[in-house]
């Protein structure tokens, strides 16, 4: 129970999450854009159909989603979609959520509850054109049912930051909004390259980022989360794991003596860094002795979608305090 | 309990399982009136509505009967044969082989084939699990041993949850998330098609244990009583096994582990109305069904629009009840 929870709550994906079929439709047009058809600059998996308005998208369960018109009426399960569909400006076009959505903006959309096991009759409700949904893996039980219902799904699976920028580039096509969508990307982009300007040259801290307490689950190499820590001028002390959230043994992160615990804390109080200290196991690691757990926001880094910048930022000014301080 | 008497609380309890099925229609996340309800079930009105009435609400509200009433005569049927009151549908490994099927089919992708391979393979795996149990018990003495029968189940059960743990810890994310949600049991699953089959399943092996309610009375007091009163101990004790199993496989396959209903229905009719079972079993049928439906509902719209697992909402209505009436009916 707690791990199905923790899933909803972090947006985290395992390796395989992408199914070869997508794999092979993301390298026929990658092929055809080799051959010079002229869709050379279209993103991977993205094509415009005949007509200006009608859309078709390939999603990562590798299917493709095709609409007459760009989706005016949106049910949203995926956090990170619902704040990329508000950044490109088609915010009002979201017309339903979870109960993981959360500020100002979100909260007199309704919810349909939870991501994974939303109420389905509260989602039909709303009659949506487009369900932006989890990639379910193996078990696709959730997009099998709303296809009964004649509801198309778009499936997300987000492992690394490249996915993001995928994703908010077929999702500004799914609401006719690309050009929106080009400019978020390249101010996401730019905002993750001043993030690694300011560290440049600086000394990079090994890093152990706790997704989970007990067991100790961090984020593999090939994940969004260390690419951040990359980015923010640190290095994940897992660089070798092959696994993208990895449950690794306490001893071993004691082997390895990191320079900083990074603890996200949110609502969520297993995570909070205070225990972390006093855990016995975890006195052990000279980070924990010396006071180098830092906290970074929970929601900021398990959605990962339009902030992600602001998230490097946040990861930055933790590794790197005298930054923020504004020293050198 | 003389028969009019029986009769008169039979039709009481149809009565409430009719009252529930409508209440369980009529209500749920999305707010209906009770005209648009009736419209909507008319294939009328708004089609969304119909959509959610018909295809939604309507499927799982008589899948929750039906499930209930399999896990209650099951269970019913098994407390007798066992003569333990712990005695439950599950008791002979049936969810842990479900489990295993449906956690394989997950992990190996042939839910994402077909819609049908995860109840597919659990009834399989639930139909691997009794076959085990009763050769185990088989093995050990001529006659089918009951205690032997209860361990073989008991150890059996403990093997296919290491299974699971096992096959779990190598799996992705997203399959363990699945095998968990199958394992709390739902309904969220029921569609037209599906309960149709269901029904097609439950209801003949639903009428066989209510066939052999006289059998089940005579071996409840002892199988040696059972014997010189003409009964074919053996051959009885087997259909009743089998067909409680093959229940108790199928609705673990629809809807997943659901407890307590096929384990305290029966106990309850048991303490209000006394053990004869050829009143016992078809109480417990519509009780169980009423008491599934009702559960589910509140599950519906307790949290809505998030759902609640329904195993949580039957042992909190049914723990503070069930030990009401346990502390009436000792005292």
């Amino acid at each position: 129970m707690l791990h199905a929870r923790r899933e909803q709550e972090t947006e985290n994906r395992r390796p395989g999450a992408v199914p070869g079929r997508a794999v092979l439709v993301v390298a026929g047009l990658v092929l055809l854009a080799a051959c010079g058809n002229g869709r050379a600059s279209l993103p991977e998996g993205v094509a415009v159909a005949a007509t200006d308005s009608a859309v078709s998208v390939t999603d990562d369960a590798g299917r493709e989603i095709r609409l007459a018109h760009p989706a005016r009426r949106i049910v949203s399960l995926v956090p990170s979609a619902t704040e990329t569909l508000f950044a490109l400006g088609a915010g009002d076009r979201v017309v339903g959520r979870t109960d993981y959505d959360q500020g100002p903006e979100v909260e007199t959309i309704p919810s349909v509850g939870g991501g994974l096991d939303p109420s389905l009759e509260a989602l039909l409700a709303l009659r949506p054109e487009l369900v932006v949904g989890w990639e379910e893996g193996k078990d696709p039980a959730l997009r099998q049912r709303l296809a009964e219902q004649g509801i198309a799904v778009f499936a997300v699976a987000i492992r690394d930051t490249a996915d993001v920028f995928r994703n908010v580039e077929r999702l500004g096509a799914l609401v006719g909004r690309g050009t929106a969508a080009d400019s978020l990307n390249r101010a996401i982009r730019s905002g993750l390259a001043e993030v690694r300007a300011s560290v440049a040259g600086r000394e990079r801290p090994s890093v152990f980022y706790v997704v989970w307490n007990d067991p100790p689950m961090t984020a593999g190499p090939e994940t969004f989360i260390a690419q951040l820590i990359g980015v923010a001028g640190g290095r994940t002390v897992f660089p070798d794991v092959k696994q993208d959230w990895p449950t690794v043994a306490l001893e071993e992160i004691v082997r390895r003596q990191p320079d900083i615990v990074v603890v996200p804390v949110g609502e969520m109080r297993a995570h909070s860094a205070a225990r972390l200290r006093e855990a016995a196991g975890w006195r052990s690691l000279r980070a924990v002795r010396d006071g180098r757990v830092v906290e970074v926001p929970t929601d900021l880094m398990n959605r990962p979608g339009p902030h992600l910048a602001e998230a490097a930022r946040a990861m930055r000014d933790v590794l790197h305090p005298e930054i923020a301080a504004g020293g050198r | 309990m003389n028969p009019s008497g029986a009769l008169l609380r039979l039709s009481a309890l149809a009565v409430v399982l009719v009252a529930a099925l409508l209440l369980s229609v009529g209500l749920g996340a999305v707010p209906l009136g009770a005209g648009e309800v009736l419209r909507a079930a008319r294939g009328a009105g708004d089609p969304t509505t119909v959509a959610i009435v018909q295809g939604l609400r309507l499927p799982r509200a008589l899948q929750a009967a039906l499930v209930a009433a399999a896990l209650a005569a099951s269970g019913a049927t098994f407390q007798a044969l066992l003569r333990n009151p712990l005695a439950e549908p599950y008791i002979l490994g049936v969810s842990g082989g479900a489990a295993v099927g449906a956690v394989l089919a997950v992990v190996f992708g042939w839910a994402q084939r077909a819609p049908w391979a995860i109840p597919a393979a659990a009834f399989a795996g639930a139909l691997f699990a009794i076959v085990l149990v009763l050769r185990i018990a088989a093995s050990v003495g001529r006659a089918l041993d009951t205690r032997v029968l209860l361990l073989a189940g008991v150890v059996v059960g403990a093997f296919f949850s290491a299974c699971i743990l096992l096959v779990l810890t190598f799996a992705d994310v997203e399959s363990f998330r699945s095998a968990i949600f199958w394992l709390m049991g739902s309904l969220s699953g029921a569609s037209g098609r599906g309960v149709g089959v269901l029904a097609a399943d439950l209801l003949p092996g639903i009428a066989v244990l209510l066939a052999l309610a006289r059998p089940l009375n005579l071996l409840a007091v002892g199988e040696d009583t059972a014997a010189h009163l003409g009964i074919r101990v053996e051959r009885v004790k087997l259909l009743a096994f089998g067909v409680a199993s093959l229940l108790a496989a199928a609705a673990v396959a629809a809807s997943g582990v659901i407890g307590f209903v096929g384990l305290i229905v029966p106990h309850v009719i048991r303490l209000l109305w006394g053990s004869n079972h050829r009143f016992l079993l078809p109480a417990a049928v519509l009780l169980g069904a009423a008491f599934l439906t009702l559960a589910d509902t509140l599950a519906r719209i307790a949290a809505a629009p998030t759902e609640l697992p329904v195993g949580v909402v039957t042992a909190f209505v049914g723990v503070p009840f069930f030990v009401w009436l346990l502390r009436r009916s000792v005292v």
